[in-house]
């Protein structure tokens, strides 16, 4: 017989064996797949949160923030600064022939969050009407735009999921004045989804900004336009702006998120993996055990040890891939699209959904098989060692 | 020989066995361990510097919106409030924006001391010294020892909100004093300095404050004033909305997330997987041992002692992973409360409430784990147990 055939036949037996060992290998299973799934629940967390900002950036709109300031929040943008980024090279003309430029200011109000019950922080943000033309994922679902010159509102999809207070028709109390939410849009996997929108000028007015704002977009002509675009802004001593491609700006904010996986969801992952990891070895020791006499067996009527380290390892890796398997399942159903929100880097809170991708689950997945890897070697070994006549005498 | 030298034998029988299910408790321990003092640490962070009977009144679209200077003295007027003081957030950093940023408020230095007199403890030449310098700033411990600052050296401080007339975002300020926490433990990475001197140079944003901070004369007046101040201001462009310390700053802890949710859940599934372990581990341990089990009911041992050993063995084996796996989290924590990162946090070490509910824990886990195979052994007449095996 040759080696493939004996270790093929082996791994048979190994594998049709489990069931005498049901709960114990279960246990493995079970214990590999929660490893899987919390690990995986805290990836898709982040994955989530980063698409969702890597997904609100257009390569073509340009950003620009009073140099030095971080975020929006922080920054000012006056009206003639404003008149001078209309004169940059490749800034692309909006319908009415005038440059595509969209001077907003964000405020913060406070929301509700349901899942707390708590204040949170609610972007508003006052923008003209080239503010739907430099994001054309954005649009009116429930209702209608605001009016221009009024006291009107609409309201992300995404901030409507996670907080209350701003229903649509609700009537709203900023201070002295109130205002009405008019509708309702949808910006799929993006940041604006989180936020509340309404008239430029009647944010400056009622919030007392005078004619200042906080930022501008820029629509350029294409993505190649950006680099002479961003120099023009350096260089212009009027401006003391610093553009920068949106997708560039929310990647730098993405970035920052990736603490989350680094200081919580690896350690734990890989706390809870040794854990397992004992578990494993374990199970296949007592499988070990359980067969030392059918080993032996085997051994004396001419396999090579070879084929029963082999039939362990496969045992140990068909219990792992087994718990991979239950615990992506337990994430795709259980957690992926799963509503969550956190406050961003703009100080206001982003909603976004736990996502799953194919490079996450390769990463959970491989955790998994490593288990079962370590956890097959060790009895594995045992196995080929056993000295099939001691094994036979007991 | 005692039933308890005979459970240990017992336990350490096959010794690969035992380490190995020692190492999965020990490691949902750990994480138990670890996760929960975060956890207690983080509530505590939002009660930590909050007195009963203090209010903080903000603007009521959100605590970034400012409020007007006039609003300190008609909070100061209200019936019910005994002292008042105010600050403004200032987006502090030193020299990096993005790697050095920390909490800086503009405050009044008279009012603020006597408020705050015990979380920012100062000697009283320093209090004095940061009463009379216009550009003074006492700034906590940690990051003095972070930065190197001593009492008296003036260092540049930037605001990612505010510049100055002459287009500087730094501003000088010179050390008055170091101030230390009410416990050793407790978090000093804040500064505070002059508000007038923050006033008088900024662009814009003039003659407003953040919030008020407001002592009512007893914490049952506590909702009485806050409904007091609010009225007050009802109808006006800057509402208020006027809340205690402790409800302010939780709700602003969860904004980042619902860290107890997290952490119960993480927590449940370290705990479902070795309880999966360990019982059906121990489940085929005792099939090994039926015939022993059988001899030893032969021999005399009741069905309870017998019950009471099997029970007893995995009570022991899991309080030995716990109390290791306890132990090596508190050594951790204590690590992590010095590192900048942990810093933050304050006093992170493990409390004795988590201590002790990891203990029960242990306990409870180790009858869950041992309830089936005790209640076999339990049942085992004396011929099957002699007969199988």
């Amino acid at each position: 017989m040759s080696l493939l055939n004996q270790t093929g036949s082996v791994i048979a037996m190994n594998v049709r064996s489990i069931p005498q060992r049901l709960w114990m290998s279960l246990a493995t299973v079970g214990s590999i797949a929660l490893v899987v799934a919390v690990l995986l629940g805290f990836l898709a967390l982040a994955n989530g949160f980063n698409q969702t900002l890597k997904g609100s950036g257009a390569p073509d709109v340009a950003i620009t923030l009073r140099d030095g300031a971080a975020s929006e929040l922080n920054s000012v943008v006056s009206r003639e600064q404003i008149d001078l980024l209309g004169q940059g090279p490749g800034v692309r003309a909006g319908p009415d022939g005038r440059p595509l430029i969209s001077a907003e200011l964000v405020l913060i109000v406070d929301g509700i969050k349901k899942s707390t019950g708590t204040k949170a922080n609610m972007p508003l943000r006052g923008i003209g009407p080239n503010g739907l033309l430099v994001r054309p994922q954005a649009k009116i679902t429930q209702g209608r735009m605001f009016t221009p010159g009024s006291n009107e509102i609409v309201v992300g999809a995404g901030l409507l999921r996670e907080f209350s207070g701003f229903e649509l028709g609700k009537t709203l109390r900023f201070g002295a004045q109130t205002w009405k939410v008019v509708g309702v849009f949808e910006a799929p996997g993006t940041v604006f989804e989180s936020e509340l929108w309404a008239d430029a000028p009647v944010i400056q007015s009622l919030f007392k900004r005078g004619s200042t704002f906080q930022t501008a977009r820029i629509g350029l002509t294409s993505p190649a336009a950006m680099p002479a675009f961003v120099k023009y802004v350096k260089d212009e001593q009027r401006l003391q702006l610093k553009a920068q491609s949106e997708q560039t700006y929310f990647a730098d904010q993405a970035e920052r998120s990736g603490l989350l996986i680094k200081y919580f969801g690896w350690p734990l992952g890989i706390i809870m993996a040794i854990g397992a990891l004992a578990g494993a070895l374990n199970t296949m020791y007592a499988s070990v055990s359980s067969r030392a006499a059918e080993i032996a067996t085997l051994r004396v009527i001419g396999f090579s040890g070879f084929s029963a380290f082999i039939g362990t390892m496969v045992e140990a890796l068909v219990l792992s891939a087994l718990g991979a398997l239950v615990g992506v399942a337990i994430c795709a159903l259980g957690f992926n699209g799963l509503s969550a929100s956190t406050l961003g880097a703009g100080f206001t809170q982003v909603a976004f959904r736990l996502q799953i991708g194919p490079d996450i689950i390769t990463q959970a997945v491989t955790l998994a098989l490593i288990i079962g890897l370590i956890g097959g070697i060790f009895p594995g070994l045992r196995a080929s060692r056993q000295r099939p006549l001691l094994a036979l005498a007991t | 020989m005692t039933d308890l030298d005979l459970v240990w034998k017992n336990l350490f029988r096959k010794p690969l066995r035992t380490i190995l299910l020692t190492v999965s408790i020990f490691m949902a321990f750990l994480i138990f361990g670890i996760l929960t003092s975060l956890n207690v640490a983080l509530d505590r962070a939002s009660e930590s510097g909050s007195a009963s009977n203090r209010l903080v009144v903000s603007n009521k679209i959100n605590f970034t919106q400012s409020m007007p200077y006039a609003y300190i003295n008609r909070v100061a007027a209200i019936p019910g409030v005994t002292a008042v003081t105010y600050q403004n957030w200032f987006g502090a950093y030193y020299q990096d924006q993005r790697t050095s940023r920390f909490v800086g408020f503009a405050v009044d230095p008279e009012t603020y001391m006597a408020i705050f007199r015990d979380e920012a403890r100062l000697t009283d030449a320093e209090r004095q010294a940061f009463l009379t310098e216009r550009t003074g700033v006492i700034v906590g411990k940690s990051l003095a020892d972070r930065y190197g600052w001593k009492v008296g050296q003036t260092i540049p401080i930037s605001s990612n909100i505010y510049s100055q007339a002459n287009g500087r975002r730094s501003w000088d300020m010179k050390i008055s004093g170091i101030f230390t926490g009410a416990k050793p433990t407790d978090p000093t990475t804040a500064i505070y300095f002059h508000y007038d001197y923050m006033n008088e140079t900024i662009t814009f944003g003039r003659d407003q404050v953040g919030t008020i901070t407001v002592v009512t004369a007893s914490p049952d007046q506590n909702d009485q004033v806050a409904k007091a101040i609010d009225a007050n201001f009802a109808n006006s462009p800057a509402e208020t909305s006027t809340v205690d310390e402790k409800t302010f700053s939780r709700a602003f802890l969860k904004q980042a997330g619902d860290l107890n949710f997290i952490v119960t859940m993480v927590v449940s599934a370290a705990f479902a997987a070795i309880l999966m372990i360990v019982s059906t581990t121990l489940v085929s341990a005792m099939r090994e041992r039926t015939k022993e089990i059988g001899v030893m009911k032969t021999l005399g041992f009741s069905s309870p002692r017998v019950l009471r050993m099997v029970l007893g063995e995995a009570v022991l084996l899991s309080s030995l992973g716990a109390v290791l796996g306890l132990g090596t989290s508190a050594f951790i924590l204590t690590g992590l409360s010095k590192s900048p990162v942990g810093s933050n946090f304050g006093d992170l070490s493990m409390s004795p409430v988590v201590a002790l509910s990891g203990l029960a824990l242990a306990v409870s886990l180790g009858l869950v784990t041992g309830a089936v195979p005790a209640l076999s052994a339990l049942r085992m007449s004396i011929i099957e147990a002699l007969n199988r095996g």
